[in-house]
């Protein structure tokens, strides 16, 4: 009781308070809006918190057919980043949500068997856009790799895929730190695509709330505020990263702020 | 105060696309449109019978168009039209990107505080649902705990989500939300009766697994011109037109050619500004 009352209390006061310098936040008085909002929050952070996995695993996984000496590996996998690097993420999306989504249900029989949602397509979309980045990044770093290295292993008896877990990829990952994180900071923002199918994280919610109170201003400030610190904390991190990874005479290290 | 939110709208502004945008215009809209020779209006082409670009023809036709049109002629300028979308229609307006909005946007107090519109409105509408053939959904309270498709913007989004208690999913358009109905993403979708009546009509084999699920429209809301806030001079002005247009019965034979169903509110204020 006592904390509902100091709750409201602050809540009303902040919002009078944003109302002295011309922005109006009194949709937080809403149930319905402010929920919805704060929910839009933290399905930003579970879409990124997955997203990112899952762009990871699949851009190591690319990256390893790229190199492969096998055209039947590299070959699609070369297709597929074409592919997905050279189309918009939107349009791939939305192609798979309203599209290909549609396909299977009726392949499935009806919709209700469908074990795909709006949230899957997204984590998928972005994703494998987000692995076709990677995948790219971390093939200039295998590449960047020099062949006496290689040769060493291979004269300790290494197998190709035994040089590319222990050898290959984790210098290839230190010269590619800083191009993944930049595409680590794009998916971020590219989770923003989520609200064109209606998923409700923090752009859809913030698109509800501001076509409902044309409130645009307040709201804009809030999402810029926001993703801007999860991109700064990102990219923090990948500078961190750069530096306890540093390889003595191999690949960059960034300062950070 | 007022100069914070100005100083952050123009920032942004020019943060999203790298040029200042004329917030602030006062009481010139009338003057700027004689001068210019041009009405510039902004207008909503989601669908007919309001707004839609002709398959052959490529043209821009349907009730806002012909509105808009009329008003020209009334202004005696040229008519220019900007599509716009219930995501950016308010900024195109407060921006100056338009003169006036025939966008499907009915009048709510929330938005008469931000801005003015024209008192003589155009038409009077609520929302229908459309549904799957054989669903358990009778009628509106039926849709409590159901997924509904709708548009980003629409002003049934309140009341289904708080009075009816149906889970709302909001897409960018019209079309994008009627595909989700079709792709099982939603229970129902909810839309202006009057584009949604059409639509069935126009395209019969397309929808033949789908009806309209509800006996009565969900929140009948008047829809109204907007022009910018304190803008009096252009707004008077048009409501001149607007009442003269209802009077002559023009109104009511463009709802007609744009099959437009001919409601009770049409034939009212066609009575109450005859003669004008």
């Amino acid at each position: 009781m006592a904390d509902t009352l100091l709750a409201s209390i602050t809540l009303d006061g902040a919002i009078t308070f944003a109302k002295g310098y011309g922005l109006n936040f009194s949709f937080l008085k809403s149930a319905y809006e402010r929920d919805m909002w704060l929910e839009g929050f933290r399905t930003t952070l579970v879409l990124i918190a997955v997203t990112i996995p899952v762009s990871l695993a699949g851009g190591i996984l690319l990256a390893g057919c790229l190199t492969a000496k096998n055209r039947l590996l590299s070959l699609p996998a070369r297709l597929f980043v074409e592919l997905t690097r050279n189309t918009p993420t939107l349009v791939q999306l939305v192609c798979a949500f309203l599209g290909l989504n549609m396909l299977i249900s009726d392949a499935l029989g009806g919709a209700g068997r469908n074990p795909f949602g709006a949230f899957f397509w997204v984590v998928t979309v972005v994703g494998m856009h987000g692995a076709a980045y990677h995948a790219e990044a971390l093939r200039a770093g295998i590449e960047a790799v020099p062949d006496t290295m290689r040769e060493a292993a291979r004269s300790l008896g290494f197998g190709r895929l035994e040089i590319l877990r222990w050898v290959e990829l984790p210098l290839a990952l230190r010269i590619a730190l800083p191009a993944i994180f930049n595409n680590l900071v794009n998916i971020v923002k590219l989770t923003t695509v989520a609200s064109a199918v209606a998923v409700g994280e923090i752009t859809y919610a913030s698109i509800m709330i501001w076509t409902q109170r044309d409130i645009v201003v307040e709201l804009m400030i809030v999402l810029l505020l926001f993703f801007s610190a999860i991109n700064l904390a990102l990219s923090q991190v990948g500078f961190w990263l750069e530096r306890r990874l540093r390889t003595p005479g191999l690949g960059p290290t960034g300062q950070g702020l | 105060m007022k100069l914070f939110r100005l100083a952050a709208a123009a920032s942004l502004a020019a943060l999203m696309s790298g040029a200042i945008a004329g917030t602030a215009q006062a009481d010139a809209t009338l003057d700027r449109i004689k001068q210019r020779g041009s009405l510039i209006a902004g207008v909503i082409l989601s669908g007919a019978p309001f707004g839609y670009v002709d398959a052959k023809s490529q043209e821009q036709k349907g009730f806002n168009i012909d509105l808009a049109t009329e008003l020209a002629r009334g202004l005696g300028v040229k008519l220019e039209t900007v599509t716009v979308t219930p995501p950016n229609r308010v900024q195109f307006l407060q921006q100056g990107k338009v003169d006036l909005l025939i966008a499907n946007m009915s009048w709510t107090e929330e938005r008469a505080e931000m801005l003015d519109f024209v008192p003589t409105a155009f038409e009077r509408s609520g929302g229908i649902a459309l549904g799957r053939r054989g669903t358990p959904v009778k009628d509106w309270p039926d849709l409590k705990g159901r997924t509904v498709c709708l548009s980003q913007g629409a002003n049934f989004t309140k009341p289904l989500a708080e009075e009816i208690g149906a889970k709302i999913k909001g897409f960018p358009s019209q079309p994008d939300s009627l595909l989700a109905l079709k792709g099982g993403q939603c229970d129902a979708a909810v839309h202006t009766g009057a584009t949604l009546r059409v639509m069935l009509l126009d395209h019969p084999e397309d929808w033949k697994d789908y009806e309209i699920l509800t006996p009565t429209d969900l929140l009948p809301s008047l829809n109204v011109i907007w022009v910018r806030k304190g803008e009096t001079d252009a707004r008077d002005a048009l409501d001149g037109i607007m009442r003269r247009l209802h009077g002559s019965g023009w109104i009511i034979d463009a709802a007609e050619r744009n099959r437009l169903a001919v409601t009770p509110y049409f034939l009212e204020t066609r009575d109450a500004n005859k003669g004008r």
